[in-house]
């Protein structure tokens, strides 16, 4: 943040449009550091094996483990929202009730197919090169779709119900996804 | 179905050089475009590699999913396949593209959401080869890349309406496919042409693929056995 507060040039009404984009994109990188390390305890410490033991769906430990990763996720969002009023004047206050739901569903698709792949990575080689590779694709629509309602909302107009329904869309197969193949990522 | 389209592949190839001997007929017959000239004619070969780049890429998820449920290597087969012959007319869209690009708006490539997405497009389907390369084992590397093919074809939809959510904001005009039936018959009849080329094309290189496949599965379990 101190390094954006300095490189970038002074907030202005035009610079003020790519701030939404550059908050979701800080919020990706800084995700990135969690989601890395979503298994390592576990495969560190010898307990994937008792994971894949558990006497459940498996499915349900990605759930448990997906929503831990959103709320991790949605106390580095809400601090990254303090950093970038007090730093990059971003002006929350114009639409904070809009911007905070569509944070929570950005966070929430991001840390469902980050754990996703997060299980991924752990069990491949080059895993801290791997899990970058397969997730910034991915995590494009979540980007494109949080980034331009954070702004709208921003700006104080309403958000299209289109970008809404886009983002718990995307959220909801993500999530039918990871509980349905979790079972197959675990498997080995 | 594998086995049929192993034993026919040679016959779609056989076809698919017919039919694009008769594509670039048409599109030498084809009109010229009176504000871009001859250069509009890449348009013949750009716009058709999007069909079979979109197939092979939801193939590879129908395989993956296949996969899981069944545990046939059959669809595993058909996955990969299919998703190295998408990657191959994706690139030959976004080769085509800039070459394109490049007379007519004076750029080879300008970042709006159509380009770009169809680009990490690109990179999803180069990154699920890397994760069945990289994963430890045979079977983690399909369990693996069939629920990362499942996932990939999430971005499909940004790409197809990417000029539509732009609003506005984006200087790839919308899906000139969809608007095909507005175009003179000569060159609708050259853009047809070229969509059948492709797509025999495509099954062509698909049935190779899977047979390369078959034949590598084939080598692992004599190694195994001996």
């Amino acid at each position: 943040m101190a390094l954006l507060s300095i490189t970038l040039p002074s907030v202005t009404d035009e610079t003020r449009d790519w701030l939404p984009s550059l908050f979701w994109v800080v919020l990706l990188l800084t995700s990135l550091l969690g989601l890395a390390r979503s298994f390592q305890s576990e495969v560190d410490d010898g307990a994937i094996a008792a994971l894949v033991q558990v006497p459940c769906d498996r499915g349900w430990v990605f759930v448990g483990k997906a929503g831990a990763n959103t709320v991790a996720l949605v106390v580095v969002l809400l601090w990254t929202a303090l950093l970038f009023e007090i730093f990059l004047d971003l002006g929350w206050q114009r639409g904070w009730a809009k911007a905070l739901g569509v944070g929570l569903l950005g966070s929430l698709g991001l840390a469902t197919i980050g754990t996703l792949l997060g299980a991924m990575a752990v069990a491949a080689r080059f895993r801290d090169f791997l899990l970058p590779v397969l997730l910034f694709p991915l995590v494009l629509p979540i980007l494109v779709f949080a980034s331009q309602a954070t702004g709208v909302a921003l700006n104080g107009a309403s958000i299209p119900v289109h970008w809404w329904s886009a983002l718990i869309l995307y959220d909801l197969i993500v999530a039918l996804v990871g509980y349905f193949c979790f079972d197959a990522v675990l498997e080995d | 179905m594998e086995n049929a389209l192993i034993r026919s592949w040679r016959l779609f190839g056989a076809a698919a050089l017919l039919a694009a001997a008769a594509w670039l007929y048409l599109v030498v017959q084809a009109p010229e475009e009176q504000i871009q000239g001859v250069v509009q004619k890449i348009f013949y070969a750009h716009v058709p590699s999007w069909l079979p780049a979109y197939l092979g890429f939801f193939l590879t998820a129908a395989g993956g999913a296949g996969f899981l449920i069944t545990r046939n290597e059959t669809w595993d087969r058909l996955a990969q396949a299919a998703a190295e012959v998408g990657i191959v007319f994706c690139t030959l869209g976004l080769i085509t593209g800039p070459i394109w690009a490049k007379p007519v708006w004076g750029t080879w490539w300008v970042w709006d959401l159509r380009l770009t997405s169809t680009l990490i497009l690109w990179f999803v389907y180069v990154a699920y080869l890397l994760l069945r390369g990289f994963a430890y084992g045979s079977d983690t590397a399909r369990n693996f890349a069939s629920v990362y093919g499942i996932l990939g074809t999430l971005l499909i939809p940004l790409v197809f309406f990417a000029v539509e959510l732009a609003q506005g904001n984006a200087l790839h005009p919308s899906d000139p496919a969809r608007e095909a039936g507005g175009l003179p018959p000569g060159m609708a009849r050259a853009l047809h042409a070229g969509f059948i080329a492709y797509l025999l094309g495509f099954v062509a290189l698909l049935g190779m693929r899977i047979e390369i496949g078959q034949l590598e599965s084939a080598r692992e379990e004599t190694q195994w056995a001996s």
